[in-house]
């Protein structure tokens, strides 16, 4: 597999797309964060001296840890569009052809792309551990703490379930601009039912007293997102009583389900089809 | 040993059916033509043994042995189109291609150079002409000096020059040894370079053996007399030629090439109390017997 990895590395090292996305991603995520503290500072604080939105220090320690992995997380369809033009280039340019033809097999063309997805998860991750200690440091409002740590390990998850869902569309999808579209529209629409279903959710809650918890989590893009809570939302706890439960457990387990089903498919379809 | 073995290959696009049981063998150290018109199945069948199309019923060995991405290092393959990363130069795409293939990394100056691409290697796949991306997609099944190279109409998109020297480049490997299976709807290439052919129509096969046997061109020789009855009882008597038409007030008489001798024909008519008011020689062209072998 580590042929393959520097198979991979040679394919796209020169590439200008994967020059572009990734610096837009790295720098994003700095200024994504550094937005939200910025606002945060200047005009939430001063037109909130009572705290009533917002209350402590959402970058110093621990809430850095959600908070940056939160609004990291709103970067991340950059890194899966990424990956989604690498699989459907392959096509594009027949190369997925060639490189069968040439010598691997249709699985470890497959398992490669994932693994692939799996190692830009891993890198965002990176990122965003980085950008915590930095604004976490640099904040400097409470001691080091690696409590709410998890949250970089929820966005980890969130960051290969987008990646695998662009791969999943690459494969299934195959034409760039057409793949990119779905992978938009999708994300789109996923969001919108999302936001119906919990709705449902909360009307269920009121009208028969069972808690089905916030179905729009079930989804497979928002069982990711579902983990990540916004620091700021004041909102939202306020009105927690008349919301569906978050059973954390049931979305993680989902996020893996989910995951395990993306795996599969995108091997399915590459093995079982004509290329 | 047997470099490809194909059983009953069947491949169906929905109702159409391409490949219709096909099954053949190619021998070490032959040039093997698969020849057939556009839509014969050619490329769909390559495709199957390379991996890229499931078959939808029958079998296939590469080396004796049951194909898997370990045969295919084995093969120089060129399918149908030159396919490279567009935005990547010749000597990039060619140092991933040895990469896969676990050999000729160290080959790439060589094939560069005999394919004439030297002076372009830098050059990005996407600003070559297509008869250049023809001829770095063979480049690249010669890296690492495969044993044997299947190419699909190697020669489509170059130029006279550039057909000419594929052409003599193939009949090398072939002097080394090396086993070329090559798939091409033009008939005269098949009958230059190869060694062995089979011929596919619809998706079937009509013949497979010998090139010299099964496309052996014939002599014609037209005669004709004004008593055609006569002509034919008298042409009974006559040795040497291989099969006889009558069409109207015409005997076709056909011959194997080389072995016509027309005065022969013209004495033993005359000698037999028949004049020829026509006597003509002709030679089947190879358009003939591709249509005849696949109409």
């Amino acid at each position: 597999m580590i042929k393959l990895l520097k198979i991979e590395w040679m394919k796209i090292k020169s590439y200008n797309a994967f020059i572009v996305i990734s610096s837009f991603f790295a720098l994003g995520i700095f200024a994504s964060n550094y937005l939200a503290y910025y606002f945060k500072k200047n005009v939430i604080d001063p037109a909130d001296p009572t705290g009533l939105i917002s209350s402590g220090s959402p970058f110093g320690f621990p809430n850095v840890w959600q908070t940056v992995s939160y609004y990291s997380g709103l970067m991340l369809l950059l890194p899966g569009l990424l990956l989604l033009i690498l699989v459907t280039n392959e096509f594009t340019y027949r190369t997925h052809r060639q490189n069968i033809i040439d010598g691997i097999s249709r699985t470890q063309f497959t398992q490669v792309k994932l693994l692939m997805a799996g190692i830009t998860a891993l890198i965002c991750t990176v990122l965003v551990f980085v950008a915590v200690l930095l604004f976490g440091f640099f904040v400097n409002t409470g001691s080091f703490s690696f409590s709410g740590i998890v949250n970089v390990w929820y966005f980890f998850l969130k960051a290969l379930t987008y990646n695998c869902i662009a791969i999943l569309i690459g494969v299934l999808v195959r034409r760039t601009g057409f793949a990119i579209a779905v992978f938009f529209i999708y994300t789109f629409l996923e969001n919108g039912i999302s936001l119906l279903l919990l709705v449902w959710a909360i009307n269920i809650k009121k009208n028969h007293n069972i808690d089905l918890g916030n179905m729009g989590n079930y989804l497979p893009m928002n069982a990711a997102d579902g983990l990540l809570y916004s620091p700021f939302a004041t909102f939202t706890n306020m009105a927690r009583k008349f919301l569906p439960s978050d059973y954390t457990w049931l979305v993680l387990a989902l996020a893996f389900i989910y995951l395990a089903l993306f795996y599969f498919w995108t091997q399915r379809r590459m093995l079982k089809s004509d290329l | 040993m047997s470099i490809l073995s194909i059983e009953n290959l069947c491949k169906n696009y929905g109702r159409v059916q391409a490949l219709k049981g096909v099954s053949f063998s190619v021998a070490k150290g032959t040039v093997f033509g698969i020849l057939g018109p556009n839509g014969s199945g050619k490329t769909t069948m390559l495709g199957i043994i390379m991996d890229i199309l499931q078959p939808t019923s029958g079998t296939y060995k590469l080396f004796d042995e049951q194909p898997d991405e370990t045969s295919r290092r084995k093969i120089g393959t060129f399918l149908e189109t030159p396919n490279f990363y567009h935005y990547l130069s010749a000597q990039k795409n060619l140092e991933i291609a040895a990469a896969l293939k676990e050999r000729g990394a160290n080959d790439i100056p060589r094939v560069l150079e005999l394919v004439n691409l030297t002076q372009r290697k830098d050059s990005r796949f996407s600003t070559y002409s297509l008869g250049m991306k023809q001829r770095l997609a063979i480049a690249s099944c010669l890296l690492g000096d495969p044993e044997v190279l299947i190419l699909d109409e190697p020669t489509n998109g170059l130029d006279p020059v550039g057909i000419a020297e594929i052409r003599q480049l193939i009949k090398q490997l072939h002097q080394q040894g090396k086993t070329i299976i090559m798939a091409s709807h033009l008939l005269d290439e098949v009958e230059k370079v190869c060694t062995h052919v089979a011929i596919l129509k619809k998706g079937e096969l009509v013949v497979t053996g010998d090139v010299n046997e099964i496309l052996a061109n014939e002599d014609i020789v037209e005669i004709g007399a004004t008593d055609i009855q006569q002509l034919e009882t008298i042409i009974g008597t006559l040795h040497g030629y291989s099969n006889k038409k009558i069409q109207d007030k015409m005997i076709q008489l056909f011959y194997p090439v080389g072995t016509t001798d027309v005065e022969s024909i013209n004495r033993h008519c005359f000698n037999n109390g028949i004049t020829l008011n026509h006597l003509q020689l002709k030679k089947k062209s190879l358009e003939a017997k591709f249509f005849e072998l696949t109409n």
